[in-house]
């Protein structure tokens, strides 16, 4: 999937796709899904633009543009660790940032096992954050059954972002 | 703004520490209760609500023509047991109109102030946490609707958590499974008092039961009315189980596919000062307290 050659962008208003693909994205992570058979949790929708834009163009989410966007998912969840989501999407975007030359040109598979590692990795460090700030050991069984819905939507998720960065961006 | 070359250099290596930093201590600013804090979440509510909203049409389109393809399957099977139910609400008619009838003629001999009349209003959810952190959701009435703080949340089928932020046009309602959600309960059939406590989990667990009187799985847990946060007697839902030593409730509303959600104002809140019903972050240490001050 995703051919992507260094970056040539068509024009200026194609920029700012990544920023508003994440916030629409950042908004259906908290509009209820009502989908047959779905549980309480949603799949982290927001997380997957963050992963995808920071693969392919980096340059175009910078990280104020992630720290407010966490804050805005934080905002609009209402918790009460407003914050929790800036830092993580921080840290995953420092952390991809580090290891994305290996996704960059690659096949889906790679890319999507690349998504499975970064949302384990949120997953596990939000668990532990919201443990730590509520003084309680949380139950890891809806963090782990996140994750897996999150992992198991990415496709989904990145095929909206594919197509979106091949309609407004060439590069 | 153009900066000179070396400040635009340690200013890009220093932006992340910044962001990191900023984050880190808005959380510790948050756990503080600020009320700017809580002022910006509503505001943020209130301005996305529509785009939410928008959002929400179409899948709310589809899932409700899902549910027509499943209702078409199962119209035969249930038209059967609504029949069945039909003639067994008949009779449960007629027993209530006998009490009401009988209650309103005792009530009349002892002379009983009436309770209080409760005002409601029904609401859509436009919002729904998502998160496995949280159990919260969105509706869009708010504050121009006459919601306010402290309300309680129901279904038809039971309570679902009470009104903890009220914008001017949307409110949040902490879900009965959060893990910052604690209300008093009792178990209806041995009037015994515990606190619903919620953990993130789908069934929350009821704490401080007097180990002494056994709890059987399938008795019906109500409000107890301790603290004014609710009116004694409103359903909340059955024990399922005790496991490990946890009792732990079934709501009866479900709690993972809510539409629209009634908000019944009990006339509670203007009995007591605002800061008595307890904030949604910090019940624990407010909640034991008036249970506490029940017995």
């Amino acid at each position: 999937m995703a051919r992507v050659m260094a970056p040539r962008d068509s024009g200026a208003p194609g920029r700012v796709v990544p920023v508003l693909s994440t916030f629409v994205f950042v908004v259906v992570s908290v509009v209820p899904l009502h989908l047959p058979g779905f549980a309480a949790v949603s799949p982290s929708f927001a997380l997957m633009a963050v992963y995808h834009w920071t693969v392919y163009r980096p340059d175009l989410l910078p990280q104020g543009a992630v720290f407010v966007l966490g804050l805005l998912l934080d905002l609009l969840t209402g918790t009460p660790y407003l914050g929790a989501s800036a830092l993580t999407f921080l840290i995953a975007r420092t952390a991809v940032l580090m290891i994305r030359r290996h996704f960059v040109n690659r096949d889906f598979t790679v890319l999507w096992l690349g998504f499975l590692g970064v949302a384990s990795a949120v997953f596990v460090f939000s668990w532990a954050l919201v443990g730590m700030l509520s003084g309680h050991m949380l139950d890891a069984r809806p963090v782990a059954f996140e994750t897996a819905l999150t992992v198991a939507a990415y496709p989904v998720g990145s095929t909206v972002l594919v197509r979106l960065h091949r309609a407004f961006l060439r590069g | 703004m153009r900066l000179s070359p070396p400040v635009r250099a340690a200013a890009q290596r220093l932006a992340l520490p910044m962001l990191l930093f900023v984050s880190a201590l808005l959380m510790i600013l948050g756990k503080a209760d600020i009320f700017v804090i809580d002022k910006t979440r509503t505001a943020v509510a209130d301005a996305l609500a529509p785009v939410m909203e928008a959002v929400a049409a179409p899948l709310a389109a589809v899932s409700a023509a899902v549910a027509r393809v499943e209702d078409a399957v199962a119209v035969f099977r249930e038209n059967a047991n609504l029949r069945e139910e039909n003639a067994r609400l008949l009779q449960w008619q007629e027993v209530a109109r006998r009490l009401a009838a009988e209650n309103a003629s005792l009530r009349d001999l002892t002379k009983l102030v009436p309770d209080q009349s409760a005002t409601s209003l029904s609401a859509r959810i436009v919002g729904d946490s998502g998160g496995a952190f949280l159990r919260n959701v969105l509706v869009d009435a708010g504050a121009r609707d006459g919601v306010v703080r402290g309300e309680a949340a129901l279904t038809g089928e039971g309570l679902i958590g009470r009104v903890s932020e009220v914008g001017a046009r949307t409110a949040r309602i902490l879900l009965l499974t959060d893990l910052n959600s604690h209300i008093p309960v009792m178990i209806e059939r041995t009037s015994e008092r515990a606190l619903l406590d919620g953990d993130n989990s789908n069934r929350p667990r009821l704490a401080f039961l007097d180990a002494k009187t056994p709890i059987v799985a399938g008795d019906r847990v109500v409000t107890n009315g301790a603290g004014g946060v609710f009116p004694p007697g409103l359903p909340v839902g059955v024990v399922s189980g005790v496991e490990n030593g946890i009792v732990r409730l079934e709501p009866y509303a479900d709690l993972s596919r809510l539409d629209f959600v009634r908000l019944v104002d009990y006339g509670l809140g203007g009995l007591l000062p605002q800061s008595a019903i307890p904030p949604p972050r910090a019940p624990r240490a407010k909640g034991r307290a008036a249970v506490e001050a029940e017995k």
